[in-house]
């Protein structure tokens, strides 16, 4: 089957800050964020990104989005190449891949209503207008937002948090994407609301066989939503395979200490010390080898020697350890 | 049993130019000696106010309105200003929910540790100097890092520091506002051992104010849950999680992603929480509350339960019957309807 959405090696270098001696040498240092990222998604699937702040999965998902021009490596939408796509020729990708942004109250503009800020991506993708009301009402019925009048004609200060996160769903949904792309989708919102989101993100991605991609630092939530997953550490992935595969037997150290420190609202649980240490290192100076093995509990020679390759682990299990 | 603070009724109002928001509406509990207590609830229920109201660091706009607060047999309520003062960080200490509210930017941690031990504290300026590095390692950092900008640590570090800050005087009680939030899990996690730690080693209190009650199953010996300004439930963490009496608990304990929990729908709590502003007539969760019975018209009092577990409920007693039915989502998606607009 072909991916709906995919990418090939993917890098984004940033410049980074010069120091003196960079001057003098004449060097231009880059920070790699996304570094070598290769991944596919296909229709009815989701695929949950998780990592730590810096590890690079926002960047990640502004270059799938096309937000962010990648230094090297390609997007694939629907198996075709988009990664040169400029201006006018990008618009028909854009319609089709959308962005569900983390914080509803500052994705929508609050002097539009709500039928404004959904009928503009059906004027910008030049839909004709006699048909902007049944799309309406079709996305705010798919994220159970009913009946649509108590809504379409209000302003966003007039909806809760929870409310508003459907709005902007449905706006993502309005252009009848092929693809959604959403970045920590519920971090905003209060615990009690956040379940009904997730619940008709779900069902949206059913019903219409979306492919999604889930950008989270929280693997409860990645779980819940997400039949697979790939955790990111400084830019590259370490792990990736089905979700519940991945949580029960994490094959990669940094994952099993990712999966070991999750919260979970048990009273008995393990409280055991977490099998990694440290804090992330500075990404410009990353140690030589595996650039996890700083932090790692069975660090040994040769990962100080040799990068270990995301290699095949188990069908449809992958990870970048030696040991694995 | 033997109260650090107990505080009972507290009311905190905030002025508006259309009247008073019931912040915090008549909040009783306890926080015993060497204790960890875990206030937990959503956004706008109050948790902050009353952590804030307790540590004395209000905005102009708060006061607080009714009740009392007693820390150590003084009734913070009525102690003056200069009275509080001589409280803060010596027997009370507060810990911001964003460790760059607590750190000043544009001195060096080392320096404004020695600012609190030495002005605050009186030591000598040696004698801080190695109370300073004792506070470092005793949080988990470096004391070489004392020379360090605050800039220069990462959130964890920040947040340590913030604690070590805290802790500088020996307070009995540290209040600390969401200190995990802002937090990656692993990060998260170091510094939730941290506070275990400290409070088993020095035998502190604290009170953790949270919206996540996962937070709260890890680190807390007892749980205060909020809604809407009221204590709806409190008791120990293992009976309030393990055998929640109220409806609102039972609720948010569906509605979280467990990594251990299989597949399955999350069961969400329709409907928003009530305007505090006019807050509704009787019980506060009615409008959402799956198992509402003509009786919660009327305000449910606080009681005690069971040993040391106390419910705002009027239907408490059908507790282990509701609560099979509280973790099926078509229970909670039947009121949905009717609760849209409450807010």
């Amino acid at each position: 089957m072909v991916a709906m959405i995919a990418a090939n090696d993917l890098v984004k270098a940033f410049p980074a800050s010069r120091r003196m001696r960079d001057v003098l040498r004449g060097h231009r240092p880059v920070l790699r964020a996304v570094n070598g990222v290769s991944l596919e998604v296909a229709a009815g699937r989701a695929l949950g990104i998780v990592g730590e702040s810096g590890c690079g999965k926002t960047t990640t998902a502004r270059l799938l989005l096309r937000l962010e021009e990648a230094t090297s490596g390609t997007v694939l939408f629907e198996g075709q190449n988009v990664s040169a796509l400029r201006g006018a020729a990008l618009l028909p990708f854009r319609s089709r891949v959308q962005l569900v942004f983390q914080n509803p109250f500052d994705a929508m503009n609050p002097r539009f209503t709500i039928r404004r800020s959904l009928t503009e991506p059906l004027r910008n993708f030049g839909l004709a207008p006699e048909e902007w009301e049944a799309r309406i009402r079709e996305a705010m019925a798919r994220v159970r937002l009913d009946p649509p009048e108590a809504y379409l004609d209000r302003h966003p200060h007039e909806l809760s948090g929870g409310q508003l996160q459907r709005v902007v769903l449905a706006r993502a949904l309005v252009t009848h994407p092929r693809a959604i792309i959403a970045d920590e989708p519920v971090s905003m919102l209060d615990v009690s609301v956040r379940a009904g989101v997730l619940n008709v993100l779900r069902r949206a991605r059913d019903e219409l066989q979306l492919a999604a991609i889930y950008i989270s630092h929280d693997l409860a939530l990645i779980r819940y939503v997400c039949e697979d997953v790939a955790v990111m550490y400084l830019g590259r992935i370490v792990e990736s395979g089905p979700t519940a595969e991945v949580i029960a037997a994490p094959a990669h150290p940094y994952t099993r200490a990712l999966v070991a420190a999750v919260p979970v609202p048990r009273v008995d649980q393990d409280r055991g010390d977490l099998p990694i240490k440290g804090g992330l290192p500075d990404q410009m100076n990353q140690p030589s080898g595996c650039a996890f093995r700083d932090r790692c509990p069975a660090a040994f020679a040769r990962c100080a020697e040799e990068a270990p390759p995301l290699r095949t682990i188990a069908p449809g299990r992958h990870a970048a350890c030696h040991l694995a | 049993m033997d109260a650090l603070l107990s505080v009972r009724d507290l009311a905190v109002h905030y002025r508006t130019a259309v009247g008073p928001v019931r912040a915090v509406d008549g909040a009783s509990f306890d926080v015993p000696a060497r204790s960890i207590v875990g206030l937990v609830g959503e956004s706008g229920c109050g948790k902050s106010t009353l952590g804030r109201a307790l540590m004395g660091v209000m905005p102009r706009s708060a006061s607080i309105a009714a009740g009392s607060a007693v820390f150590e047999g003084r009734d913070l309520v009525t102690l003056s200003p200069a009275e509080r003062r001589k409280l803060l960080w010596r027997r009370m200490a507060f810990v911001p929910q964003t460790a760059m509210n607590a750190l000043d930017p544009v001195q060096r941690l080392g320096a404004q540790m020695l600012e609190v031990l030495v002005e605050r504290g009186g030591l000598s300026r040696a004698a801080a100097g190695a109370r300073a590095a004792e506070l470092f390692a005793l949080v988990g950092l470096d004391a070489g890092r004392l020379r360090d900008w605050p800039h220069q640590f990462s959130g964890g570090m920040r947040q340590r520091a913030s604690i070590a800050l805290a802790l500088a005087l020996n307070p009995a009680l540290l209040i600390a506002d969401e200190p995990v939030t802002a937090l990656d899990v692993i990060v998260q996690r170091q510094v939730l051992d941290v506070m275990r730690e400290l409070q088993s080693r020095l035998g502190l209190s604290m009170i953790l104010v949270t919206h996540d009650v996962a937070v709260v199953a890890y680190a807390c010996d007892r749980v205060v849950v909020m809604y809407a300004g009221r204590v709806v439930e409190s008791g120990p963490v293992r009976a309030v999680l393990e055998a929640p009496l109220h409806p609102y608990t039972m609720g948010l304990m569906n509605a979280f992603p467990d990594l251990e929990r299989a597949g399955g729908e999350l069961v969400p709590i329709e409907g928003s929480p009530p305007s505090l502003l006019h807050p509704p007539a009787g019980c506060r969760f009615a409008a959402r509350c799956p198992f509402v019975s003509s009786r919660c018209t009327e305000d449910p009092v606080l009681v005690e339960q069971s040993a040391d577990h106390h419910v705002a409920c009027w239907r408490a007693a059908e507790a282990p019957a509701l609560r099979p039915l509280a973790s099926e989502a078509t229970t909670w998606s039947n009121i949905a309807k009717d609760a849209t607009w409450s807010r």
